[in-house]
């Protein structure tokens, strides 16, 4: 087989003369990525905490919700929660509001459906290990916090969320990481991140290898990072003297 | 002070609880005791509301625990207790232990609350360790500032549910000392132990549940001299030839 | 506000059906090779021969740091070529259903390996001695004592894995190959009722999916009356 590797290929400017080269493209790839999984990530620790939260409290009606949330938002797989999201959602609107999202700029409703999508698909997920994470603790901590007083909300605020957070540290690491590997299923929907601009380096450059190995290197090293970062956060937060659950 | 009027509580066909009578005055020290799953924590956790009950009726003073209307967290502020495992909070520091309920649920300024918290350490001998965290105290010490955080909210009266069984032997008489003073000085206390030497020491009267019913309710020397039932007296002569 | 109309989904049934078709096709395939290739790279990651240990863990650690779309891609974009030069294939011969069952079944595998490890490594490290003592082989004793336990423990897992990777095969989307979801798109953009066929879609997925994670919650608390 003859093939020409040519790593050289990602400093020639663009075959669309638009002042860049082919690195810029990944590089602004890695940018959508990045904001992309970041924002989602936010919104899912927030929601995700607050489903999580209402999964433990001794009211039926509300832990149902949380639970339905839940199953609706694991159960379906993420390419059609997207597709969703940015095909059907904006029909369901009223009529204003869904053709006003349909007129602004493609590329913000490419990251409004995307974000929006993997917020709530990874708030799901991150709802379950506050719930797992709330259940781990011993069960006495809850009525300690009760017989000084507190209500119940303070004894979730002051005593149980805190531990139960530094609890699912670990695994709230391997949903960061999923959110970014994640994020690639939005090329789908044409929103120009990591994988898409890989998509478009290979019809492009001609040079399939060299693109794919980039784009690849390019998310091992976005995992590296934020496995660091997270391991960062886990020894920041550890309780002196603390040794695990029940 | 606490008293108890036909108390019951079920799981399902269970029964945890069956019509239990008590009173205990101000200033009394009661010493609950019985074979494991008699009831006896489930009742002391009854008065100040962590377990719900069916029927019966709790006054706490003057006020009803079981009725719907009354404020829990405001009642349970008023009545310390200390657990079996000491349930410390492991993310804060001692002292942050004593202080956070005093200022988030007293609204006493953070300044006094961290004050009288030395207080109290000094006064369960801990003040050194106001700084660290539970996990690096050894269980009688963390007791003893479970006590103290208890104590912190100036408690009209104390519940302890099983304070020394999950001590080491060498850890019990340090928290049993501290639990002696609290009586001596005149402290309404409703105590769940099997610490006999410490009832005999302390207590005004001993209740013996057995199968979730207040089965002997007398005063100390009635108890020790000649409990009238036969299931007090054989959990007496196992608990003495411990 | 959208004016819904079902009417084209009964005739696309039979269409719908064979993308079903493909869809379990690729899952069934995924789960059996990467469970087979899981418990092989799971035994090299906890042999004491260092290269077949490390090779492992750059394996797993590899596959598991790159998005499954990624891997998708190199499988339908790279390896058929690769594959067409090495072996002299005709050009353009239709591997895609081939390339997607590959390439799910190798990063399926990176996954199955690390629930695998654990599950061996769950094991009480009195039976291989046990089973050593009785004169086993080391082989002997995994495949008899070991593994048969391990598994035992790991079925939930394994099927839950299973479930992820049923609605991952949604993403075969990205090679156009016609599975439940891509037949349903096709359907949907071609009587322009993609919103009809998307929502029809994600109901099919959710229930299957939702009755397939109770049958695995049902079994897990039978294991665990047990």
């Amino acid at each position: 087989m003859a093939y020409n590797w040519n790593w050289g290929v990602f400093l020639q400017p663009t075959a669309t003369g638009d002042d860049s080269t082919y690195l810029d493209w990944m590089f602004h790839g890695l940018q959508m990525t990045i904001g992309l999984s970041l924002s989602a990530w936010l919104i899912a620790l927030l929601l995700g905490a607050v489903v999580g939260v209402l999964r433990t409290v001794p009211n039926r009606w509300l832990s149902g919700v949380a639970t339905a949330y839940v199953e609706f938002f694991r159960n379906i797989p993420l390419l059609v929660q997207l597709f969703l999201w940015y095909f059907v959602m904006p029909e369901l609107l009223p009529e204003n509001l869904g053709n006003a999202f349909k007129q602004t700029n493609p590329i913000v409703q490419q990251f409004l459906s995307s974000m929006i999508c993997l917020a709530l698909f990874t708030s799901a997920r991150v709802a379950e290990q506050v719930r797992s994470g709330i259940n781990s603790l011993p069960p006495g901590q809850k009525n300690a916090g009760l017989a000084l007083g507190f209500t119940l909300s303070q004894t979730y605020r002051h005593v149980m969320l805190p531990m139960a957070v530094r609890l699912i540290v670990p695994p709230l690491t391997s949903e960061f990481l999923n959110i970014f590997k994640n994020s690639a299923v939005c090329s789908t929907i044409g929103l120009l991140e990591l994988a898409a601009q890989g998509r478009q380096l290979v019809d492009y450059t001609a040079q399939p290898y060299e693109s794919f190995i980039a784009v690849t290197v390019a998310y091992l090293l976005l995992n590296v990072v934020v496995m660091s970062g997270m391991r960062w956060v886990e020894a920041h937060v550890r309780v002196p003297g603390y040794i695990g659950g029940k | 002070m606490i008293s108890m009027n036909k108390v019951s509580k079920h799981y399902g066909s269970f029964q945890v609880l069956a019509d239990c009578t008590t009173q205990v005055q101000k200033g009394e020290v009661i010493v609950v005791c019985g074979p494991s799953g008699s009831g006896k924590s489930t009742l002391i956790k009854c008065v100040n509301g962590l377990e719900p009950f069916q029927s019966g009726e709790i006054i706490v003073n003057g006020v009803s625990v079981g009725d719907p209307k009354t404020n829990l967290s405001k009642l349970r502020s008023t009545v310390g207790m200390v657990f079996q495992n000491f349930e410390l909070f492991p993310h804060m520091r001692i002292i942050d232990n004593l202080a956070i309920a005093q200022v988030k649920v007293l609204g006493r300024n953070p300044e006094q609350a961290r004050e009288k918290g030395f207080k109290l350490l000094d006064r369960v001998g801990l003040r050194v360790q106001a700084e660290k965290y539970p996990g690096q105290l050894s269980g009688g010490q963390q007791q003893r500032v479970a006590i103290a955080r208890a104590l912190s909210m100036d408690p009209i009266c104390m519940l302890f549910d099983e304070p020394t069984s999950a001590l080491d032997p060498e850890m019990i008489n340090e928290v049993l000392d501290v639990m002696t003073e609290l009586a001596q000085e005149g402290m309404t206390m409703m105590c769940v132990t099997h610490e006999m030497g410490f009832a005999r020491r302390v207590a005004h009267r001993v209740i013996f549940m057995d199968q979730g019913r207040i089965v002997e309710d007398d005063s100390k020397e009635a108890f020790f001299g000649n409990p009238r039932s036969e299931r007090a007296q054989q959990f007496l002569a196992k608990i003495l030839h411990h | 506000m959208h004016e819904f109309d079902w009417s084209s989904i009964p005739n696309a049934l039979p269409f719908l059906w064979d993308g079903m078709l493909i869809s379990l096709e690729i899952t069934l395939s995924a789960v059996v090779f990467g469970i087979v290739w899981g418990t092989l790279l799971a035994l090299m990651r906890l042999s004491s021969i260092t290269p077949l240990s490390w090779f492992a863990a750059g394996y797993v650690n590899l596959f598991r740091a790159v998005p499954l779309v990624m891997v998708l891609l190199w499988f339908f974009l790279i390896v058929p070529h690769l594959l067409e030069s090495l072996f002299g294939l005709p050009r353009g011969t239709d591997m895609r259903l081939t390339s997607a069952i590959a390439g799910f079944a190798l990063f399926e595998a990176a996954y199955y390996s690390e629930i695998i490890r654990a599950g061996i490594q769950s094991v009480p490290k009195g039976q291989m001695a046990a089973a050593s003592a009785l004169g086993m082989t080391y082989g002997q004793a995994m495949r008899l004592v070991v593994l048969p336990q391990a598994f035992r423990n790991m079925v939930p897992l394994l099927l839950t894995q299973g479930i992820i990777l049923f609605q991952d095969t949604s993403l075969v989307y990205v090679s156009a190959l016609a599975d439940f979801f891509g037949a349903a798109y096709k359907v949907g953009d071609r009587d322009g009722r993609l919103v009809e066929l998307l929502l029809f879609a994600g109901a099919v997925y959710f229930v299957l999916c939702f009755a397939a994670s109770r049958v695995v919650r049902h079994y897990q608390n039978k294991m665990k009356t047990a």
